[in-house]
């Protein structure tokens, strides 16, 4: 990644003098902290060229790169992060957190709740209770319970983490999906991949890293901003790896062109180039573009090979439920997931759900037929990852987020059947990468409507996977029209309870 | 507006009144409330033009834009490069000014030229063409954060808004006064002579994203308005005013109080939108507007009369057809073969595909298939009983029934299924559905199979999938015994579902809204109905509505053009607050309209109303376009500046505050703003002005000495290479190959994206209508753009965000854009196009293919060493095209593969992608 020319307000900024900057530190130092511990001028992260174990630098160069792995703030406790997103909002009452009278209470109306001082209720539309369907069992030796509709994830309760009280600022998909990649209700704001990217680098040059890998039926609601890089500069933003086919979007030559043609005339390329080089000899611009033609030429062979699962014994195929119809394709796309994290990705985003209603966790006409598809597709992929990074000792530097864009009502809708969306309170969870595994942290209301104990914000969850990243959420800032901004806009804490 | 009265009056009520006045201008308002080291930042100084430099090399200065520079260069010890050879300008300069570069032709006649105006020429030629204002139309664009939709969840269109881009490329092009084009574009609404044109240059403030579901509809109104503030300042004033929105600006002399005046100008602005839809709005003269809508309104209320009249009459001869029992309300049923729904049902079944597909027929042996009560499938799955559990991929089903030879007018299947189902009887299809329902649903059996039925014994079989989800299967059949004897009543009825005819003949006033709404969408068949069934009598009086109806069509005035703007309610509007904290919910001191207080003397006078609006963005708009003003001319010019030599003079170009870059060269930035106002504000006067300069005729020679001391190049020793923007690398290379279509104006277009882009969206494909290749072709300012969705040959060359004013683009270089440009279907189709286009006009010698591909991409014949470079690949290629192809290309083809291949790499140069 080469950002020779952002015209970012640094440039002559830095060139006039250092000043404090709204996080009270002067830009040189920001540059130490965020950008990495190279010396040069103030921009030398703009100016940035590929590292790319490339020939074309000019020498004694003291330009890095924005993908180049750069220093953390602090002592990381993991290295990579897998975020599962369960996008349509899978209900905290029938997963995660059991709620007994919520289930004596079937049918009856939701009391107290519209007018309890301690949330706005309005989204109950006086319909009434709706228990679950599904028992909860006790599960590991923290005895953490967890739906029987997650059987095989509930053998890997000692990993997990609960977090029973999150809760975010939006009823609706679009707004809310952003919020849980943005941290922001509006569009055009970096994602937390890019954030990660953008303060840690990559350590694996010839492949993207940041990855998502969305669901089989579809994107999710608002599309490509909710991996956008907003703001940064695109190639800060998400890379879509698809599942069949070419994981990248035209990685391979079009139009019956072979390697070996392609060779030749990224050849022809480099001898053109090098030509009209010599009446420019010490831009390192156009140097950078004639190395990236070769990057994207080693990014064929690297990244097929990532998603490539032929090398994989027949095994773990079986343990990720690739052989199994209902399981297959999210199996697949959690072992890409492994697969891309032992290959040096930062930040790999796993979409379950796609499209719209039933294709997602978006359970408004039924629980029954949408969670139990939901679920069967992902509890024996989830739960095999989890095992998997483990047994590869990669859980520890691993750390994997599991969540929807919020949760759902206790209150039926739709025949009296499924649940309404429902921001006020829902349960995500995380495990590896430095997590206190086996533990249940704060609580909704006795409905689980509202999160009521320790709450947990969409920003304090940011702010606690930067924090295990080994980022400082409030030292991360990227300055933009006319001020630092953060992932976490003026707000996060680190939950360090959840930490071991 | 501290008033007079305050000493008069005493007491408690001037308790009262003095914390309104405090609220409301009694507090210090003007630059003299700041310390001197921010009242006297430069860009908040007035512009006074500064003495144009006594030039040491008069030979080398043309005007005083290099008396500015030389002196800069001068003082820094630094000498300017020679100028560039004339190619390399001309190319410079085209896709400078019109964003495509020119034609060998166009090379020629200039090198031809030898005359001391040939490129002042050039210049005043391109700044003719309608191509100028395409291409710098697209940089005012960026800066008003311009798209065609709004974003978010459903990203929904924004009507007419490509109009504002038409309106900004013909301002562009006909050389619109800047204070103009500024005045229009807050206010074309307000100001005297309002028109249709001014008003579609207000289309601006409406530009920003929109959430048409927001989470908190207080506080997005206020990010809506903050979306304007942010622009408006950022666009014109070059300061960052939205960062005072929830407190005074920690480095800027704004308070939020400012913030809150350059808002309330705007709060006034209500969206015109029906529920989640945008929408338009009429423009012209607002009294021809008005009568305009008071014409239409009354017409439409005629023709609601009209309707609603025949429509009473439609409801009354149904009615009576009704009681006269020639309209049967519900058509008697019989069951044939009953669904298990009451009661359980028989069915043979397997769960394993039947070896011969002779399953279907009535006569095939079922005997050793397995017998079990319906429905079939999975506890839980909606619609119905489950008896006979069936969870496998497939399910095959055969069930016989007897008809005893009543005849019937029509014959339908009661089908619950879930997933895909296929139902035959006496081994003829009779219906196939796929996905899922969630209750039982008629369909009508194909004639086909309707004609298989026989009296006696008949089957029916059926066979369903499971895909996703629950699974479920359940069959009847029933026949509708009788119609209407009347054949046209029959046929009228036909799409009248029976709860409709119910609903007809319900009382009107004891109609449920459930009843009124299906009258309403089955309109057209209640009319058709009514008509069949009426008298003489009544069928005139349907003639006479009929006719009234036409009338009142016909004399329906033409609609007025219509534009994507806000409006305004009337002179008034509600007070504003200053939000503590920015939260809508904690209101603070009331605040009127007005500027930020470093930037005036005193408090400005109120705004004065229009007929219908309050005028405060007229006002804001005029006191914008000051001739005096110390920030409009120069972030104008500095913005020419930067498009023309890469950076602004200040760098920082929408940010002149204390934070934002110093000018490299503030007496250039000065002379250039007091000449622009001198100049009326006449862009294509300072464009000329800058690009007759000798300082934009430099070679970009690099001087490493000169690197050293003024690595950015802010002080014009040479001219700095650059990258060209996405449009205009696309646009060239569209000219290039010969395919541009150069059809100008109109609604967005839509080039080809891979269904692998489209998948990204939840709904693939959603709002992107494929363009045909022609349309596809035109320039890349035409192209419709969607927030959620871009163009990839666009996106991954830093296309900017839409979100926010984007003042300077990045420039990234990264490999997915290798990967684009490289293997992406727009680049093959571009260079298969490019080489058909050499080998039709340079012939087949392969040195003149190659001399016509380099006089087309780079405007000059390549050198020696390139030529054989390019002929050696040429032959290499094309034996390894031919090796690969195994025989299979005859020499010809491989041939043309091989030129392609080149002319591929041409297009991926860099020398195609900068101007230097």
């Amino acid at each position: 990644m080469s950002d020779s020319r952002k015209r970012e307000p640094l440039a002559s900024r830095e060139a006039m003098l250092p000043r404090l900057t709204p996080c009270g530190r002067t830009r040189r130092e920001f540059i130490w902290q965020a950008g990495g511990g190279f010396i040069g001028t103030a921009l030398a992260w703009m100016l940035a060229q590929e590292g790319f174990g490339g020939r074309a630098l000019a020498a004694g160069s003291k330009e890095a790169s924005l993908m180049t792995p750069k220093p953390a703030h602090f002592a990381p406790k993991a290295k990579s992060c897998i975020f599962l997103f369960m996008y349509g909002g899978p209900s905290q009452v029938d997963l995660f957190d059991p709620k007994p009278e919520l289930t004596k209470r079937n049918g009856q109306p939701m009391p107290d709740l519209e007018n309890d001082p301690r949330f706005d209720a309005k989204r109950t539309n006086g319909r009434p209770l709706l228990g679950t369907l599904w028992d909860f069992k006790k599960c590991g030796q923290s005895g953490l319970e967890i739906s029987t509709l997650f059987p095989k994830l509930g053998e890997r309760a000692d990993d997990l983490a609960i977090i029973r009280s999150c809760h975010a600022d939006s009823f609706a998909h679009g707004s809310g999906l952003l919020q849980m990649n943005t941290g922001s209700l509006r569009q055009g704001y970096p994602s937390l991949g890019s954030w990660v990217t953008y303060g840690l680098g990559t350590v694996n040059q010839n492949l993207p890293g940041y990855v998502v890998l969305l669901d089989h039926r579809g994107g999710p609601i608002g599309g490509a901003p909710n991996w956008g890089a907003g703001f940064m500069p695109a190639g800060l933003q998400g890379t879509q790896f698809r599942t069949s086919g070419d994981p990248i979007i035209d990685l391979s030559p079009r139009g019956g062109v072979t390697r070996a043609q392609q060779r030749q005339q990224l050849d022809l390329l480099s001898q053109l180039g090098e030509m009209h080089r010599q009446q420019l000899p010490h831009d390192t611009e156009l140097a950078a573009r004639l190395e990236s033609y070769e990057l994207a030429f080693r990014m064929q062979q690297h990244a097929p090979e990532a998603v490539d699962l032929a090398s994989e014994s027949p095994a773990t195929l079986e343990q990720y439920g690739l052989n199994h119809a209902t399981t297959e394709k999210f199996g697949r796309r959690c072992l890409m997931a492994r697969r891309l994290v032992e290959r040096g990705a930062r930040f790999v985003q796993v979409y379950s759900g796609g499209g719209h209603f039933d294709e997602n966790w978006d359970a408004h006409q039924g629980m029954k037929k949408n969670h139990e598809l939901h679920c069967a597709e992902t509890d024996q992929p989830i739960a095999t990852l989890l095992a998997d990074l483990k047994d590869r000792g990669l859980l520890d530097e691993t750390l994997v987020v599991w969540g929807g864009e919020f949760g759902r009502t206790p209150t039926s809708q739709g025949d009296n059947k499924g649940r309404d969306h429902n921001p006020r309170g829902f349960s995500m969870w995380m495990a590896g990468g430095g997590i206190r595994g086996g533990q249940a942290y704060g609580a909704t209301d006795e409905f689980g409507y509202a999160a009521v104990e320790k709450r947990v914000h969409v920003h304090d969850l940011h702010a606690t996977i930067l924090h295990l990243m080994g980022l400082n959420h409030e030292a991360l800032t990227f300055f933009h029209g006319g001020r630092e901004m953060r992932l976490t806009d003026v707000a996060g804490n680190v939950i360090h309870d959840l930490i071991a | 507006m501290g008033p007079p009265i305050r000493s008069a009056i005493a007491g408690g009520l001037m308790l009262l009144s003095l914390a309104c006045l405090a609220a409301r201008g009694d507090e210090p308002y003007g630059r003299g409330q700041f310390e001197a080291d921010k009242r006297d930042h430069w860009s908040f100084q007035t512009v006074v033009p500064p003495v144009v430099p006594s030039a040491d090399d008069a030979a080398w200065v043309r005007n005083p834009i290099d008396a500015f520079v030389l002196a800069g260069l001068r003082e820094a010890k630094l000498k300017p490069a020679t100028p560039a050879d004339r190619a390399t300008l001309l190319r410079r300069v085209y896709l400078d000014l019109i964003g495509l570069p020119p034609t060998p032709a166009e090379v020629d006649s200039f090198l031809a030229d030898t005359r001391p105006t040939a490129f002042a020429a050039v210049v005043d030629d391109l700044l003719s063409r309608p191509q100028y204002g395409e291409r710098w139309a697209r940089h005012w664009l960026d800066v008003v954060r311009y798209a065609e939709t709004n974003g978010y969840e459903r990203d929904g269109l924004k009507p007419q808004a490509w109009r504002y881009r038409d309106w900004v490329i013909a301002a562009f092009n006909a050389d619109k006064p800047y204070d103009q084009f500024l005045i229009e574009q807050l206010a074309g609404d307000e100001i005297p002579g309002s028109n249709e044109n001014s008003q579609i240059g207000a289309t601006m403030l409406r530009l920003g994203p929109w959430d048409d579901e927001p989470a908190d509809p207080l506080a997005d109104r206020y990010d809506q308005l903050d979306d304007i503030v942010a622009t408006t300042s950022a666009t014109f004033l070059g300061l960052t005013l939205r960062c005072a929105r929830c407190h005074d600006h920690k480095f800027e002399p704004f308070s939020q109080k400012d913030y809150t005046r350059w808002l309330t100008v705007f709060s006034p602005l209500k969206r015109p939108q029906k529920d989640r839809s945008d929408l338009d709005r009429d423009l012209g003269p607002y009294q021809d507007v008005m009568a305009h809508q008071q014409l239409v309104k009354q017409l439409d209320a005629r023709i609601e009369g009209a309707k609603e009249q025949a429509r009473s009459l439609e409801y009354q001869v149904c009615q009576r057809a009704v009681a006269e029992g020639r309209l049967p309300l519900a058509v008697p049923k019989v069951v044939l073969a009953a669904t298990s729904q009451a009661e359980p049902q028989a069915w043979r079944y397997a769960f394993e595909p039947p070896a011969k597909a002779d399953w279907i027929e009535a006569d095939f042996d079922d005997s050793g298939w397995k017998t079990g009560q319906g429905g079939f499938g999975t506890e839980g799955t909606p619609g119905p009983v489950v008896r006979t559990v069936w969870n496998t991929p497939e399910i095959w089903l055969r069930r016989e029934f007897t008809y005893a030879e009543q005849p019937f007018a029509e014959l339908r299947l009661l089908v619950a299924h879930d997933d895909d189902v296929e139902i035959y009887l006496n081994g003829v299809l009779a219906d196939s559905a796929v996905g899922f329902t969630t209750e039982y649903r008629e369909f009508p059996v194909s004639p086909a199979a309707r004609a298989a039925l026989r009296p006696g014994r008949n089957v029916l079989a059926v066979h369903c999938r499971q895909t996703t989800g629950g699974q479920a299967i359940d069959v009847g059949l029933i026949a509708a015994l009788e119609q209407p004897a009347n054949q046209e009543v029959a046929t009228a009825m036909k799409d009248l579902p029976p709860d409709a005819l119910q609903a007809i003949a319900a009382d009107p006033a004891k109609r449920s809204d459930n009843q009124r709404k299906l009258l309403a969408k089955h309109a057209a068949a209640v009319q058709s109905l009514a008509r069949q069934l009426a008298t003489g009598e009544e069928r005139s009086r349907f003639e006479e509505f009929e006719k009234q109806l036409a009338a009142s069509k016909a004399s329906y005035p033409a609609p007025m053009p219509k534009g994507y703007v806000w409006y305004e309610e009337g002179p008034t509007a509600a007070v504003s607050y200053v939000f503590r904290r920015g939260d809508p919910r904690q209101q603070g001191a009331a605040v009127d309209p007005g500027f930020p207080a470093i930037l005036v003397d005193a408090p400005p006078t109120p705004p004065s109303p229009t007929e219908h609006s309050t005028g405060r963005r007229l006002q804001l708009a005029r006191w914008l376009a000051r001739p005096d003003h110390p920030l409009t001319a120069r972030v104008m010019v500095n913005r020419l500046w930067q498009h023309h030599f890469g950076d602004g003079i200040v760098a920082t170009e929408n940010d002149f505050g204390v934070m934002g870059a110093a000018p490299a060269n503030q007496p250039l930035l000065d002379w250039l703003a007091s000449e622009f106002v001198a100049r009326g504000w006449s862009i294509k006067q300072m464009h000329r002005l800058m690009l007759l300069s000798q300082t934009y005729q430099m070679a970009s020679t690099p001087d490493p000495v000169a690197e050293r001391v003024d690595p950015t190049g802010s002080l014009m020793w040479r001219f700095t290479p650059r990258r060209i923007e996405a449009e205009a690398l696309r646009d060239t290379i569209l000219a290039v190959s010969g395919q541009l279509n150069p059809l100008a104006g109109g609604p967005g277009v839509y080039p080809k994206i891979s269904r692998a882009v489209l998948e990204t969206q939840s709904r693939p494909g959603d709002g992107w209508h494929t363009s045909d290749p022609l349309q596809a072709a035109r320039r890349s300012v035409y192209v419709f753009l969607k927030r959620t969705l871009l163009v990839p040959e666009l996106e991954v060359l830093d296309f900017p965000g839409t979100e926010e004013s984007c003042e300077q683009r990045v420039v990234s270089t990264v490999a997915p854009q290798a990967l684009t440009f490289l293997n992406g279907e727009f680049i093959h189709e571009q260079a298969q196009a490019f080489a058909e286009r050499l080998a039709r006009e340079a012939g087949p010698d392969p040195a003149a293919r190659i001399e016509r591909a380099y006089r087309l991409a780079f405007c000059r014949v390549p050198n020696e060493r390139e030529r054989a470079a390019v002929l050696e690949f040429l032959a290499r290629n094309k034996a390894q095209v031919t090796a690969d192809s195994q025989g299979q290309l005859s020499d010809a083809a491989a041939d043309l593969k091989a030129l392609a291949a080149f002319c591929l790499v041409l297009l991926n140069t860099n020398e195609l992608a900068y101007v230097q």
